[in-house]
């Protein structure tokens, strides 16, 4: 039984809440908060039947014909889901943060109703059952997440906002010639097509390597490898919670996601490892996590050291990607979801630590641990998995990369991990040892930048209950991988169902 | 009983828990080193002793195996005494300081909050090590003990505290990184993630030298193998008595425990590379056992010369485990006796760092008992005297019977430089002797440590055969070290005192790494300068380019403007040149 209408009503939920948003005056503000909220409820009540029906084996899709040979399709398939999943419930998160923290601010209306937007494109990149359907919501989300870049309106914000779409833009033309010229060599654009691009092999070796460099060359852009990183440091003039959406799901994530489909779905494994793109997409994947953590040790700001971060973390899904063997498979994939879950966490902790305490500077954070404690934890948490440290979620996807590597025969892989974990204690754990054990203006040394007393706790409540409930779910994805429906063991199932057709 | 096994996991969580809740309480209300606290080790104390058990569960990490085989009875039952003594002393030690933050001393009330949350925290790391069978769950408990003891090390931030904390975490780090890159290094060849089967994957695959290697490394960090030993002798002194007793007591045999479950030791037929490792650590561990003593009698503060000593007595242990590698058929009956001399070490080692706090604090008994009280643990530590006769014994004597006189004979020396090294430590601690203020508590954690360091081998859960009980006439080759080291000192402090030779600054070769570092910053500092230039610099020849493109494009479109403006004149001389043509082509 095909439940068709699943992956559309997913899909439209957001949208409709869009609409409904900017069909709303700026000053409707209880009416857009309840519109949020129950769309993002309901959306993710929606991805949890859809994960259900995957786990029964169904693969629920929605297609239409646009004109003569392409179609618009939407299927939830595993991979898939596994996305929505993760961005729905980030979403959820994120917009409760969101609302927590532009309680006062200008432009309300249109910061949530792109937010929804950005949402809806993202999950259709998660559902989309074929190229042409993936590259309409991933142009549509660089359309999206602009007005949210740029929010502030300041000249810095409108900068960022134009490098933004420069580097997005011109990847999304590439991109589109990559897709094209598949299109004009095949005359099909699914993913899961059964005759796979095999048999093109012998005859157009060159070509199907320039149209993979083509493809992942305009996804790498929003996965933000080096050297096509540069938007993504400057991005972080946008307010905290789009970072957060930014880094953890939204647009970074779908290019790595996207990098996915393309190596597992539409060429297929063996045949990337064929034309030995997989190689050279390692080394630059390994290049990136490096050069991140260099840079990211120099960064005096905490947002940019974090979005340094995010450009060598997001390269693990890569990395694990181009590991050939089903251990890789599962580290890149588990990782999609404990680095969303861990990024978000970090990013919701910054906004809070400027919005409560004015601070900006990794400097200014001396004691803070004291002041804003609930928030410090989540904030070490966090960073101790983005160190790889046990029981984190960070250590799951790290020893599935490390085992991957190995089998692969892959040994400087290990190598470029283990040197990532020491970079990543080099740059996070001054971080923790200002938060807790450095003196600072709550033992009464100093002041801070500019402190405000946002609400009852030690901050807004709005502010601190997601990132306390994200670091609690990154926790246990990590301390209870075993459990059935953990991402690692959802992972697990995609990957079997990739190395076991 | 598996309940007991859980309550010992458990127990120390809830007492961390307990001191969570305190911090909620007004600084006058806060109660430190109750009862409560000091129970943390008590039920896996019990554990060791009475009880039996093993567990799984799937779900944890990548799959939980939990178990109390006869060598984790052994150093549980070590590690939970020490610890739980070590708690005893510091309800005393912290005496002064507890009456401060009672009165509302908000900084000294801060620092025991985090000196007790950390401390059943380094505890439940030492204690989830020790149980779990399985790779996550042991690395999991040795990185929680080796993260939370930094809080412990910190505890006085003084400057002193912040360097030998620091020295502590950066050799950590390196040493978590030898370990995870060992592990999954090990684990990925033979897909397997208990303790065992890592073991058997390093034993079987082809380069499992390399990864035993890392592994040996990367615990040598804790255990002190020479050239990553530098933490021990800057860290030690500043850590708080207590603290530096479990420190050097429990937590430093963890590593001597990560490579007694992790290397392929007593394993037959392996890979003659494997022997070339064993001698290396039998050279490093000798190396270390000589190279401490000599360096560590040249230290002004006793606790970092009591460092030095534990770094000497674990290149000992280290060139035992070498011994494994070398000879598969001794070491079923080598581990035993390992097993003793580390449980003898720990206590006996405990005792001497509790010492330290209570010859600063004497008691009011006579001077002449206190100090033969004192010296107690230190004459165990050489040898001579109490359980020390029996463990080391049990050692040499299995060796002799392996015929490995050489490696006896080292050691036998190398007693010689632990007599010196404890007394120069005694020595130090009389320099440095004060009376007065002294606690029951404080007293009663070292006494009790000291009864305990003196009977280990008959209290101790050990393996069978462990304890060989010397003849009277091998008595003299244990004994003779104890005189030769004694009279050693007194010749090298008359010595010193005639040439007035300098005190050497602790951490040896750590000041060299540290300049070393320096400079690598340095060099890595400049590349990124240069390279930024150089980036720079294209960026800018890269907007020039661009620029240039542009005008030719906008000089382009000005003709086509031109092109468009002029159009129909264009069209009309076009035209005319056209009609001309045709009249031309009818003329002819």
């Amino acid at each position: 039984m095909n439940m068709a209408w699943l992956p559309l009503a997913a899909l439209s939920v957001s949208l409709f809440a869009a609409i409904a948003i900017f069909s709303l005056p700026e000053t409707a503000r209880p009416a857009r908060t309840v519109i949020n909220l129950a769309a993002a409820a309901c959306k993710v009540a929606l991805v949890v039947l859809m994960v259900w029906r995957v786990s029964q084996g169904f693969e629920d899709t929605f297609s239409f014909q646009i004109i003569g040979g392409i179609d618009f399709v939407l299927r939830a398939d595993a991979l898939g889901v596994m996305f929505a999943g993760l961005s729905s419930i980030l979403w959820l998160c994120t917009t409760v943060y969101a609302i927590g923290y532009l309680e006062g601010a200008a432009n309300r209306k249109r910061f949530f109703g792109f937010f929804s937007l950005c949402v809806t494109s993202t999950l259709g990149i998660a559902l989309a059952g074929n190229l042409f359907t993936f590259l309409i919501f991933y142009e549509m989300l660089t359309l999206s997440t602009y007005p949210l870049v740029a929010h502030a309106g300041t000249p810095k914000a409108l900068a960022a906002g134009r490098v933004y779409l420069r580097y997005t833009l011109s990847a999304g033309v590439v991109l589109l010639l990559g897709v094209v010229l598949l299109y004009s060599l095949t005359g099909d654009q699914s993913f899961a097509s059964e005759q796979g691009l095999d048999r093109y092999l012998s005859d157009h070796r060159g070509l199907l390597t320039f149209i993979f460099a083509l493809l992942v060359g305009g996804l790498a852009v929003k996965a933000a490898i080096v050297p096509l990183h540069g938007w993504l440091p400057r991005a972080m003039v946008a307010p905290a919670p789009v970072s957060a959406l930014l880094h953890a799901v939204a647009v970074v994530k779908a290019g790595a996601f996207g990098i996915l489909r393309i190596i597992y779905d539409l060429y297929g494994i063996e045949l990337s490892v064929e034309l030995g793109v997989t190689t050279w997409l390692a080394a630059m994947a390994a290049f990136t996590i490096l050069y991140g953590s260099l840079r990211a040790m120099a960064q005096a700001e905490l947002k940019p050291r974090l979005a340094f971060s995010t450009i060598s973390q997001v390269s693990y899904i890569v990395l694990g990607a181009c590991v050939v063997g089903p251990f890789g498979t599962i580290g890149a994939l588990a990782h999609l979801l404990h680095q969303g879950l861990m990024k978000v966490t970090l990013f919701f902790c910054a906004g809070s630590y400027a919005e409560e305490l004015g601070i900006h500077r990794i400097d200014e954070m001396n004691g803070a641990g004291r002041r804003m404690p609930l928030t410090s934890i989540a904030f070490t948490l966090s960073a101790l998995g983005m160190v790889g440290l046990p029981p984190t979620a960070g250590f799951i996807t790290k020893w599935y990369l490390g085992i991957g590597a190995i089998e692969a025969r892959m040994l400087w892989v290990v190598a470029v991990l283990v040197l990532s974990s020491v970079l990543n204690a080099l740059y996070f754990l001054p971080i923790i040892y200002r938060l807790w054990f450095c003196q600072g203006p709550a033992h009464g040394v100093g002041e801070w930048p500019s402190e405000q007393r946002l609400g009852r706790f030690e901050t807004h409540g709005w502010l601190l209950w997601p990132a306390v409930f994200t670091t609690t779910v990154g926790l246990l994805a990590g301390l209870l991988a075993g459990l059935p429906f953990s991402p690692l063991d959802w992972a697990t199932r995609v990957a079997v169902g990739e190395y076991l057709p | 009983m598996t309940a007991l096994l859980l309550a010992a996991l458990l127990w120390p969580l809830c007492v961390a828990l307990y001191v969570v809740r305190q911090m909620f309480r007004p600084p006058e209300a806060r109660r430190f080193f109750s009862l409560g606290w000091l129970s943390a080790a008590w039920p896996a104390l019990l554990l060791a002793f009475i009880g039996e058990g093993a567990w799984e569960w799937q779900a944890w990490l990548l799959g939980g195996q939990w178990a109390l085989d006869t060598l984790a009875r052994a150093w549980l039952g070590f590690t939970a005494l020490l610890w739980s003594l070590a708690a005893l002393h510091a309800r005393g030690y912290f005496k002064r300081e507890a009456a401060r933050a009672r009165l509302g001393d908000d900084g000294e009330s801060g620092k025991l909050l985090r000196f007790t949350l950390f401390w059943p925290l380094t505890f439940l790391g030492n204690a989830f090590l020790i149980l779990s069978r399985d790779v996550a769950s042991f690395y999991l408990g040795f990185a929680l003990m080796t993260f939370a003891a930094y809080a412990l090390v910190l505890h006085e931030q003084s400057g002193a505290a912040k360097r030998g904390a620091h020295a502590y975490i950066v050799l950590a780090v390196i040493g978590e990184a030898l370990i995870l890159g060992g592990l999954l290094w090990a684990a990925g060849s033979g897909e397997m993630t208990t303790l065992e089967g890592v073991r058997e994957a390093i034993a079987a695959a082809p380069q499992g030298v390399w990864m035993a290697l890392l592994l040996w490394l990367g615990f040598g960090v804790k255990a002190g193998v020479i050239g990553l030993h530098v933490w021990l002798p800057l860290a030690h002194p500043v850590a708080p008595a207590p603290a530096s007793a479990v420190l050097s007591g429990a937590m430093i045999k963890a590593g001597l425990l990560g490579w007694l479950a992790l290397l392929p030791l007593g394993v037959e037929g392996l890979a003659p590379a494997f022997s070339t490792l064993g001698e290396v650590m039998l050279v490093a561990g000798f190396a270390a056992a000589f190279g401490a003593a000599f360096y560590g009698v040249g230290q002004r503060h006793p606790k970092a010369v009591l460092a030095y000593s534990s770094i000497s007595q674990m290149g000992m242990m280290t060139a035992l485990v070498a011994v494994g590698l070398l000879d598969a058929t001794l070491w079923p009956a080598l581990l035993p006796g390992i097993a003793l001399f580390a449980g003898h070490h720990a206590l006996a080692k405990g005792a001497l760092f509790l010492g330290t706090s209570v010859s600063e604090h004497m008691p009011r008994l006579p001077t002449a008992l206190l100090w033969i009280v004192l010296a107690l643990p230190a004459l165990s530590l050489t040898g001579a005297f109490g359980a020390g006769v029996i463990s080391k014994y049990s050692v040499k004597h299995v060796l002799e019977e392996g015929a490995h006189h050489h490696i006896v004979l080292l050691l036998t020396w190398a007693a010689v430089g632990t007599t010196a090294l404890v007394s120069v430590c005694l020595w130090r601690q009389w320099q440095d002797r004060d009376t007065g203020d002294s606690d029951a508590w404080q007293l009663a954690g070292w006494a009790l440590a000291i009864l305990a360091a003196l009977t280990v081998p008959w209290w101790l859960p050990l393996p069978q055969e462990s304890v060989h009980v010397p003849a009277l006439k091998s008595l003299k080759s244990l004994v003779w070290p104890l005189p030769a080291g004694v009279a050693l000192v007194v010749i090298g402090v008359v010595l010193a005192r005639a040439l007035s030779a300098p005190t050497l600054p602790a951490g040896d070769l750590w000041w060299p790494y540290q300049k070393g570092a320096g400079w690598l910053v340095a060099l890595c500092k400049g590349v990124a300068q240069r390279s930024k230039r150089v980036k720079r610099s294209s960026v800018a020849r890269a907007l020039v380019l661009e620029r240039r493109a542009m005008a030719r494009l906008n000089q382009a479109l000005e003709g086509e403007r031109w092109l468009r403006r002029h159009g129909s004149g264009l069209m009309m001389a076009l035209a005319v040149v056209l009609a001309l043509l045709l009249i031309w082509e009818g003329s002819q």
